[in-house]
């Protein structure tokens, strides 16, 4: 197994490097639009430049950010590849015009479930929505740890709960978007055709079913902040009691100081996922080097990087080793994600919940 | 200052004369003049036509008629008024102390209060969660409560820290300059202290009472570091600009939210600008004769110095907690020792942004420190057309919440300005910017720093008699020369004040500077909202501190290379 992994590892960096010959003398620079954490995009970018000798910078924006900056500079892009984030902004990107298809030579090494058909976007991690929480703030509450969304509605639990605002955070749009899908199903069961319309998309009905919850959890929501997996700090730091953001997030929290306080629960009733995706932005100023990126950016060496920063993602590269502290993704109790039809609405959503629910006060 | 009103056309004539005898003042006149329109005016208009145009006039029914939105308003109102009346009374009691009480320590107690004004933003408000936080080490640890430090109560905490030494600078100033001879004729006429205190002293500092709470009411509901750290749920207008910007990317609805922020800013500004200035009743001609005298009655000394060390210890606590916190794995969780913070800040993710933000302050301190001293000798000496509107202009790169210039910014130079094909000015902002969209940031430093100089300047000026200058120009000398050789050695003191405040304000802005950084220009404040966000506190202290470590080190440069003559340091330590 091992001698195979090489092997191919070798492979792609020579065709890495014969593709990249030609060009060293055009392009010396790559600007990337990276949305995970900021350590791992010091470590990417690092690993690139060590690699290809292009120097290779990078801004560090949550993805619905990325989504408007990459909008308000259609024009004139600054980026030329934007790595990382939840699927569904790229799909919204791509219906908008914002990111260029591109068939990458190593692309076939990736299940098709995890990438896009048209070739817009390709998924470069997965990992699953959980509930991040601190323990000994819950035993004072004197609740266990939640293992359904309801549980999130405790009114113990009023201001002790935060999670990222959706306008600007892809993790935060998962968790929206999961209860959307929860309600749609829920409809569905009703009723045939009320929670799915024709397309198979959540209905919206669904969407409204599902800011009805948000405006519930509202309540003991303390703070929505920027990023996605602030929320997890909040709990590490005893301020919050259950945070909601990515379960590699709360190990990677648990990994970095805060071992035995953090605990990692998931839904019973059903969680959201991402795919965490990569895609060459339109009329970038790099297109060459862009390539070389998303090509690399899919190799199994590249995707063992997260781990050594505590990113712990799953990879998609079927050959990349998997950190035994990632989350086993057969465990757990997954939602059917339709991540089209979540990239079709995010905008409408974000706008709305911005103007409905994160600006209003709490009761 | 000599001020002659001359009918229309006698001044024009001799307005164009003295314009064609020296060409060089003329020069600075227009440079002055064309720089403010451009860097400051420009954005603001372009923000406010942004705002009534087809898309923006119907936002601000929607706003205004919304009730979160009145909500929001009110939070911004409420929030100015609290840290400016609580600001501007810790700021009186630590003027009234030094200035009134025969007590020990009071230059140490004088340094304690000058901390915050070096200190990046954030440092205060996160000291503050770790310290009183629902998790907080005092509070939860020595207290035993869970205080729930996000909200209202919060801010006005962390604010009235963070910005009192405006109002304690400002009264100091002010209270050294009455003369005694009223409180000895008060005396002798047979009032008591306390007395004097209420009709005498009180009335003679009410205008700097008034003003130093317009100045901080205008900085707090400016603040934007504040409350995304610790708002809770507790909305204000920066705050919302900034979600509507960076998370939606709504430019014409930022611009609609900023003009309705502008209005108090703008409000207040007028009102401290035409309004107290009339009322002073401080005369600063001449020195006060005698010293002031102390207040003896016990109770209340001890009791006024008692407060005042309290707050000094909870200053010295807030920074003992950053320091500290730079070297702990996590701060208030794991109070384990530690390099680790340093070096994830030094050796990742910080040196670009440590590098490109003292390289860009250090850029605009001297632009901003000339600048402000030509502009207040050009208010202060000569007579033009436009004087008062060039000073005015000036002043708003302060009055106007940093965010609102932020997002002018974004508005006018993200595409070229050019007549045809002739491109005037290139694309300042953003990465394809010109130098990486580093000019557009070294402007709003300059635009952020030059109305302190410009003030401590022309308070300098206005102390000098003009006939030093008058002597220089009948030997022969220009106004250039006149200037260079004259003016600006007699205002050292100014200028050097207004360059260390350049170079600091440079360092620790955030709300203007956060829509401009690009992936070529990285600034430490945006980096340590960052790490804030994402609760490192461990790496936002190290940043703090390494931070910090600049602003002193510059501060000692400066002094070394403008000279801290005895005159100089006196004022500067004396805080005018």
């Amino acid at each position: 197994m091992i001698p195979v992994k090489k092997l191919l590892f070798g492979i792609s960096i020579s065709l890495l490097m014969l593709v990249a010959a030609p060009v060293f003398a055009q392009e010396s620079t790559l600007t990337v639009l990276c949305t995970p954490q900021e350590d791992w995009c010091v470590a990417m970018t690092a690993a690139f430049e060590a690699e290809t000798g292009i120097d290779t910078n990078y801004v560090r924006l949550s993805s619905g950010e990325s989504l408007a900056r990459l909008r308000a500079g259609r024009q004139n892009p600054e980026f030329s590849v934007w790595w990382g984030g939840p699927a569904d902004a790229f799909i919204a990107a791509a219906e908008e015009g914002l990111i260029e298809q591109y068939e990458s030579p190593n692309a076939a090494a990736i299940p098709e479930e995890y990438r896009d058909p048209d070739n817009y976007w390709a998924g470069v991690y997965v990992g699953a929505l959980g509930f991040c929480s601190n323990v000994k703030v819950l035993e004072e509450l004197g609740i266990e740890p939640p293992t359904s969304w309801d549980d999130l509605l405790a009114p113990e639990l009023k201001g002790f709960v935060a999670m990222a605002h959706p306008a600007t955070s892809g993790t935060a749009f998962t968790a929206f978007w999961t209860i959307v899908t929860l309600r749609a199903d829920a409809l569905e069961a009703e009723a045939a055709g009320t929670g799915y319309d024709e397309q198979g998309f959540p209905t919206p009905a669904a969407i409204d079913a599902a800011f009805e919850y948000y405006a519930q959890l509202n309540n003991n929501i303390l703070q929505y902040t920027r990023s996605g997996s602030a929320p997890g700090s909040l709990a590490g730091q005893g301020e919050i009691a259950v945070a909601i953001i990515f379960s590699h997030d709360c190990t990677k929290l648990q990994q970095e100081g805060f071992e035995g306080i953090l605990t990692t629960t998931f839904p019973e009733e059903g969680t959201g996922y991402e795919i965490g995706g990569m895609a060459i932005v339109a009329n970038g100023p790099e297109p060459e080097a862009a390539r070389m990126w998303f090509d690399w950016a899919l190799t199994a060496a590249a995707q063992e990087i997260g781990p050594t920063v505590n990113s712990l993602q799953l990879p998609t590269n079927p050959d990349a080793a998997v950190s035994e502290l990632s989350v086993n993704l057969t465990e757990i109790n997954l939602v059917d994600y339709n991540f089209v039809a979540a990239g079709l609405n995010r905008v409408a959503i974000a706008e709305r919940f911005d103007a409905e629910i994160a600006a209003a006060p709490t009761s | 200052m000599i001020t002659v009103r001359n009918s229309g056309q006698r001044y024009a004539a001799k307005y164009l004369n003295a314009l064609l005898k020296d060409p060089l003042l003329s020069i600075a006149i227009i440079v002055s003049v064309m720089f403010v329109l451009i860097t400051i005016v420009l954005p603001l208009v372009a923000m406010v036509g942004e705002s009534v145009s087809e898309s923006g006039r119907p936002l601000f029914q929607q706003y205004l008629s919304s009730p979160v939105y009145q909500t929001i308003i009110a939070n911004t109102l409420v929030l100015g008024v609290l840290v400016g009346m609580v600001g501007t009374v810790i700021g009186f009691l630590f003027a009234f102390v030094q200035v009134k009480l025969n007590v020990p320590f009071k230059r140490a107690i004088h340094i304690i209060a000058l901390v915050p004004v070096i200190s990046p933003p954030f440092a205060v408000a996160t000291a503050a969660i770790v310290l009183f936080g629902r998790n907080g080490t005092i509070t939860r640890g020595i207290l035993g409560v869970r205080y729930d430090i996000y909200g209202l109560d919060g801010l006005v905490l962390v604010m009235t820290l963070s910005f009192f030494t405006i109002a304690y600078l400002n009264l100091r100033g002010m209270m050294e300059a009455l003369d005694p001879a009223l409180d000895e004729a008060a005396t002798n006429l047979g009032a008591n202290k306390w007395r004097i205190f209420r009709t005498v002293t009180l009335p003679m500092l009410l205008p700097g009472l008034a003003s130093s709470f317009l100045l901080l009411f205008v900085e707090a509901i400016a603040d934007l570091g504040n409350p995304l750290v610790m708002g809770g749920n507790y909305e204000v207008l920066a705050a919302r600009i900034y979600v509507t910007i960076i998370g939606l990317y709504e430019t014409t609805g930022a611009a609609v939210l900023s003009v309705i922020l502008l209005v108090p800013s703008l409000t207040v500004f007028l009102i401290q600008r035409y309004w107290i200035n009339r009322i002073s009743v401080v005369s600063v001609t001449g020195k006060p004769s005698g010293t002031p005298q102390s207040i003896d009655h016990p109770l209340v000394k001890w009791t006024l110095y008692g407060a005042v060390l309290l707050i000094c210890g909870l200053i010295v606590l807030i920074y003992g907690t950053i320091i500290h916190g730079a070297f702990v794995q996590v701060p208030g969780v794991r109070w384990d020792w530690t390099f680790a913070n340093f070096d994830f800040v030094i050796n990742g993710i910080g040196s670009q942004a440590m590098r490109d933000t003292t390289t860009l302050s250090a850029l605009a301190t001297p632009i901003a420190g000339l600048l402000g001293m030509i502009i207040a000798y050009l208010v202060v000496r000569k007579e033009f057309w436009g004087r008062n509107a060039l000073d005015f202009g000036t002043m708003l790169g302060i009055a106007v919440p940093g965010t609102i210039i932020g997002i002018g910014y974004i508005l006018v130079f993200n595409t070229p300005i050019g007549i045809g094909d002739l491109t005037l000015i290139p694309k300042l902002t953003g990465g394809q910017g010109i130098f990486g969209g580093a000019l557009a940031i070294v402007l709003v430093f300059v635009i952020r720093s030059v109305p302190a100089a410009l003030r401590t300047g022309s308070a300098a000026l206005s102390q000098i008699d003009p006939s030093i200058e008058e002597a220089s120009i009948s030997l022969g000398a220009d106004n250039a020369r006149t200037f260079r050789r004259i003016t600006l050695p007699l205002i050292r003191p100014a200028f050097l004040a207004g360059l260390i405040y350049a170079f600091a304000r440079s360092m620790t802005t955030i709300s203007a500077i956060v829509f401009l950084t690009t992936p070529q220009t990285k600034i430490m404040t945006a980096q340590i909202l960052n790490e804030v966000e994402n609760g490192r506190y461990g790496n936002a202290f190290a940043y703090c501190v390494i931070l910090i470590a600049i602003v002193m080190a510059a501060i000692g440069v400066l002094y070394f290379v403008v000279g801290a003559q005895t005159g100089a340091e006196r004022r500067l330590e004396g805080g005018r």
